[in-house]
């Protein structure tokens, strides 16, 4: 017995050691708090109120934000993964290579691009006014949420793609063709076929994207400018701040009230597909 | 059939949007480096070097890349003998058991990187009372590296037969032995492959990095200070640099695990 786990030890060594402890540590710091700028052990909930009390409606447009990134990522994500395993023929594995490299392509070189594009002296804009479509170079494209969304969704979606196209392979075509044979229209058999079997990619995919976006604070304030999000706050609480109960509380309120909206989702799949 | 002709051009051209979508602006980041303007804007004005030769010039710009490297390998070398130890031995176990194994180890890939960087500089500084260094960046890369090796060993694993390992052992190899002399030749494409992985995640890592460094840069940190201070083509230059590390990497890695999603 012992033989078989030992392997596995370094393993878990580092996520108990380094993922584990270091956020059972950070919860409990949540509870502590500040007197004169110094951190001291405490139990108190005052973190957590003043969370809802100052963050309150930050919180709402942060997850408000984190869901649209999340439906479009995902819905995106699908019909990717959908053409890549199902309509792209001979050009699937291409399609799938593309998704791959983009992958790893870089966060921070992502968020730039999409910073120049969208920028005031941006690609956009001068495309725009050079084609007479607009006079002057329009400031509303960054800064923006929709700029927000379009850059995270734009980083994601490699990420999102993957477990989709993972559940949609194992689908068999013979399935497919047994269904429309018996005159099944196309949506039925999305609805009842497809759908139904790439539950799980789906999940996934929209897990990661909502996570993600929810604690994101470099994008929003590289294109987001107004756009202020969670993630943003709960930096300066520890570049600026020196807040750390406080960021600390912020943190695991944005993560529970996450979940609690990724398992709605999960919920509201489920009855989607199975009525 | 003329419906689902039109429905099938439909999705295909929804495919080709999605892929213009995906590397048009990687694209135009690569074609503005060697944009002579100073602004990162079209019409294009002429082809130059000029944003690398002052981007090579540029004081920071070498020892940020000589941490990036040193991070980025011991990253690389340690999550693979680590996630591979553990996708051996998962291998071996009932699927069911592995599956759930390999989804709690997982996790930190799920989470914000914000609040795994927070997390660990409260832990480093305050608990374990730690300087904050390239070792703690370490450390932090590991955390979210070790699930793709693990996660791309163990896939290659499914196909792997047990049965050559059990024959080696019966003639008497060790366990290690057998290790070094039949599983390893086999599977070695694959270990390479995800130490890739592992590298181009540790070189494109900003969040963690970020605070878990204590002082000086790595190339992420370095592009995000420019960023913040200016607009000019060197930017470009660099993030050209770090496109070409990670996605070249990538390129090879899936050659060699021969991972198709």
């Amino acid at each position: 017995m012992a033989r078989r786990w030992w392997p596995i030890a370094p393993a878990a060594l580092v996520f108990l050691g380094l993922f584990v402890a270091p956020l059972v540590y950070f919860l409990i710091i949540s509870f502590w708090s500040v007197k004169a700028r110094m951190m001291r052990p405490d139990l108190t909930v005052a973190n957590y109120i003043a969370t809802w009390v100052e963050y309150g409606d930050v919180l709402v447009t942060t997850l408000a934000i984190a869901a649209a990134i999340g439906f479009a990522t995902t819905l995106l994500a699908f019909g990717f993964a959908y053409v890549i395993r199902f309509k792209a023929g001979p050009l699937g594995p291409l399609l799938l290579f593309v998704t791959l490299i983009t992958l790893f392509g870089g966060y921070l070189v992502k968020i730039y691009a999409w910073k120049s594009i969208l920028g005031i002296d941006g690609i956009l804009n001068m495309a725009l006014t050079g084609i007479g479509l607009i006079d002057e170079p329009s400031g509303a494209f960054i800064y923006s949420t929709n700029a927000v969304v379009i850059t995270l969704t734009y980083f994601l979606l490699p990420f999102a793609v993957l477990p989709i196209y993972g559940a949609l392979r194992s689908i068999d075509d013979a399935t497919m063709e047994a269904a429309r044979d018996l005159g099944a229209k196309p949506l039925a058999v999305m609805r009842d076929i497809v759908i139904p079997q790439c539950e799980g990619g789906i999940m996934v995919a929209f897990t990661l994207a909502f996570l993600i976006s929810a604690g994101d604070y470099v994008t929003p304030r590289f294109v987001g400018g107004g756009a202020s999000m969670m993630g943003h706050f709960i930096e300066t609480q520890f570049s600026i701040g020196f807040d750390w109960p406080m960021g600390s509380a912020m943190s695991f309120t944005i993560l529970v009230t996450s979940l609690v909206i990724v398992m709605a989702f999960r919920a509201l799949l489920r009855r989607a597909i199975r009525p | 059939m003329r419906a689902r002709h039109v429905t099938d051009q439909l999705w295909r051209g929804f495919g080709l949007v999605v892929v213009l979508f995906m590397l048009a602006p990687l694209f135009l980041v690569v074609l503005f480096s060697f944009n002579e303007s100073a602004l990162t804007s079209l019409p294009l004005t002429g082809l130059t070097l000029h944003w690398y030769e002052k981007l090579f010039a540029y004081n920071s710009f070498w020892p940020a890349l000589k941490n990036s490297l040193i991070v980025g390998f011991t990253v690389a070398v340690c999550s693979v003998v680590i996630g591979t130890s553990a996708a051996l031995a998962l291998s071996v176990m009932p699927p069911r058991r592995a599956g759930n194994i390999i989804n709690a180890l997982s996790l930190p890939v799920m989470l914000p990187a914000l609040i795994i960087g927070i997390s660990l500089i409260c832990y480093f500084v305050r608990f374990l009372d730690i300087r904050l260094s390239l070792l703690t960046v370490i450390l932090g890369h590991l955390v979210i590296a070790q699930p793709f090796v693990l996660l791309i060993v163990y896939a290659r694993m499914a196909t792997f037969d047990h049965a050559v390992v059990e024959s080696a052992r019966d003639l008497g190899a060790s366990t290690f032995t057998a290790f070094r002399t039949v599983t390893l030749p086999i599977i070695q494409p694959t270990i390479v492959g995800a130490a890739l992985i592992a590298l181009s995640l540790s070189l494109d890592d900003f969040v963690i990095t970020f605070f878990t460094i204590g002082g000086g840069n790595t190339l992420p940190t370095l592009v995000w200070g420019l960023v913040r201070t200016s607009l000019d083509p060197t930017i470009n230059a660099i993030a050209t640099l770090l496109i070409a590390l990670s996605i070249g990497s990538t390129i090879v890695a899936l050659q060699l695990s021969r991972y198709r999603g």
